[in-house]
């Protein structure tokens, strides 16, 4: 045959490179029911579509070449339920996918090429960190930063998975990513323990550094978490559903489930009549999205706010809601924090919100003002105020203060409420014991008296009156209500694409 | 059996205590109800464990954070 030799040396390098690390690690990483790099390309890429980019890259030095298949980085294209995705999964047992030269230049062509032709990014998470010694040294630490490009211009979903140890470079990309999950026992951190211990002299769990307890309930920069690979990447298929390709597109959209319109008619059974008992606001999302198309995103940090993905008879949206079952539904420091960041995702890519308010106010103290709520209220504002997709605003009971603007009362293209809504400056009591400092164990009556003077013209029908509410509502109609006003404000006259003026909000939660 | 403290998220007043030392309380079952807000706020458990003690009584005001009560669990 022709090129004999040449096609046996081919056959020998590609067998080599797709060898991935030693056969040791390999199989400790078996033992520890841990998929390797291209397993986990496999369950994520539909079975034959995966484009290798950079099957035959290796170390810039040479005594690194027989130890540094691929640079640590499985790179690529395929396609996830048909769509095509960039595709960067870290090889840990090749030098730990530790950051060097043609590793990051690999993860960046990916990265570039998904930007510029509109498909979506998908991080397949490890790292060891900075690998040494490639990067020791001026022109080490200098050649790392000639070819990074670390804004966001969040064209492209990027959708990444913290799948083990994750330092560095590896934790940079998650973070810069528009959705994180982790699987537990990963670890998410700027620098791993024992460098952290050698640096500042501090010895660490690597879970209280950076394990999943940490980031999904204390920094919020997960906001899913799984206990496995294969749960890693079921999460990352099924929150891509929801998003376009890129943000010049719309939403894909589902079939609507047969018994889709069911649960909403008992949604009056969810939320108590005394205005002062909680209830959990999940609860009415499960019923008033279709069934089983609720994602819940950063559902372990700041509970107050509920952010989820969903879908309303077929079409995706964002669900914004305060949650009276934490905090009394007050919104917290952290929790605007988290709406503003996921008003930021909906904007970017499309997908129209949906408020669902039912809050005392904004939580007021001196907690709050110390983590400078003020600033944070505005931030929340200023994302609200800046998005252009649709947004539909329900007031479900009460909405008090500057939190009914910034749940989306009269900033949305409609607001509507329940025949339960309630909405003034401040709680009627509240204003009763600061305006005619009357409080209710010192003067039941009077207090009761007062209080009913102060809550005139506090209900929903007052807020429809002089038409600020656009409808007032039945409970059992508020799936349908949502519908319908999604078709009204379509956007038709951009095709439902909106201007993107947060594309450029900082790039990190 | 590991003891800890569960805290309470906000600051408030005590409204009721519901679950007295050594009940067994499923996760998110209520152990005491605040006041706050002009809600009333339970702070649950945060796993299925058993109440060893309240620390705080009915009336009394609760820091952000602040210890509530002692679970096994």
């Amino acid at each position: 045959m022709a090129f004999e030799k040449e096609l046996e040396a081919f056959q020998r390098r590609t067998e080599a490179a797709r060898a991935m690390g030693s056969k040791k690690r390999l199989a400790e990483r078996q033992d520890a029911g841990l998929l390797n790099a291209r397993q986990r390309v496999d369950v994520l890429i539909d079975a034959g579509t995966f484009e290798e980019a950079g099957l035959f890259a290796r170390s810039i030095r040479p005594e690194a070449a027989g130890i540094s298949p691929t640079d640590g980085v499985v790179s690529g294209f395929g396609r996830i339920d048909g769509r095509l995705c960039g595709v960067n999964a870290a090889d840990f047992t090749v030098l730990g996918s530790s950051s060097a030269e043609v590793h990051g230049k690999k993860q960046a062509f990916v990265r570039n090429a998904a930007a510029q032709n509109g498909h979506p990014v998908i991080n397949l998470m490890e790292c060891a960190g900075g690998r040494i010694p490639d990067i020791m040294g001026a022109a080490g630490i200098g050649r790392a930063g000639e070819h990074s490009r670390y804004t966001r211009t969040r064209t492209t979903p990027t959708l990444s998975a913290v799948m083990g140890l994750t330092y560095g470079g590896g934790a940079f990309a998650c973070i810069n990513s528009d959705l994180v999950v982790m699987r537990k026992g990963a670890v998410l951190a700027v620098s791993s323990q024992m460098a952290t211990s050698v640096a500042i002299g501090e010895e660490m769990d690597p879970q209280d550094l950076g394990g999943w307890r940490h980031h999904s309930e204390g920094t919020g920069f997960v906001d899913a978490v799984v206990d496995t690979d294969e749960d890693c990447i079921a999460w990352i298929r099924k929150a891509l559903s929801y998003f376009p390709d890129h943000a010049n597109a719309t939403t894909p959209v589902a079939p609507i489930p047969p018994d889709a319109e069911d649960a909403v008619a008992g949604i009056l059974d969810l939320v108590p009549e005394h205005r002062g008992k909680t209830y959990d606001m999940r609860k009415v999302i499960a019923a008033i999205a279709d069934p089983g198309s609720v994602l819940p995103v950063k559902d372990r940090f700041a509970k107050v706010a509920v952010t989820c993905l969903a879908r309303i008879r077929g079409r995706a949206v964002g669900v914004i809601a305060t949650n009276p079952m934490f905090k009394g539904g007050a919104l917290d420091p952290d929790s605007c924090d988290k709406i503003a960041s996921f008003i930021v995702l909906c904007d970017s890519f499309n997908l129209p919100i949906v408020f669902l308010a039912d809050t005392p106010g904004f939580l007021v103290g001196l907690e709050s003002e110390k983590r400078r709520l003020a600033g944070k209220i505005m931030n929340f504002m200023a994302a609200l105020e800046l998005s252009t997709v649709p947004k539909v605003a329900l007031i479900l009971r009460k909405s008090f203060g500057q939190a009914y603007l910034n749940m989306g009362g009269g900033k949305s293209d409609t607001t509507a409420s329940w025949f339960t809504g309630e909405i003034s400056f401040m709680d009627p009591a509240v204003a009763v014991n600061i305006v005619y400092a009357v409080k209710r164990e010192d003067d039941p009556e009077r207090f009761e008296e007062l209080a009913k003077e102060v809550a005139k013209e506090t209900s929903a029908y007052d807020l429809a009156a002089p038409f600020m509410a656009h409808a007032v509502i039945d409970p059992r109609e508020t799936r349908s209500y949502i519908a319908r006003q999604l078709d009204i404000f379509s956007r038709g006259l951009t095709n439902g694409v909106g201007a993107h003026r947060l594309a450029d909000w900082p790039p990190a939660f | 059996m590991k003891q800890s403290k569960v805290a309470s998220e906000i600051t408030g007043k005590v409204w009721k205590i519901v679950a007295a030392p050594g009940t067994q309380l499923a996760e998110d079952e209520p152990i005491l109800i605040l006041e706050s807000m002009k809600m009333e706020i339970p702070v649950s458990a945060p796993l299925d464990c058993k109440v060893v003690e309240i620390l705080v009584a009915e009336g009394d005001t609760v820091s952000e954070g602040q210890a509530v009560a002692v679970i096994e669990g």
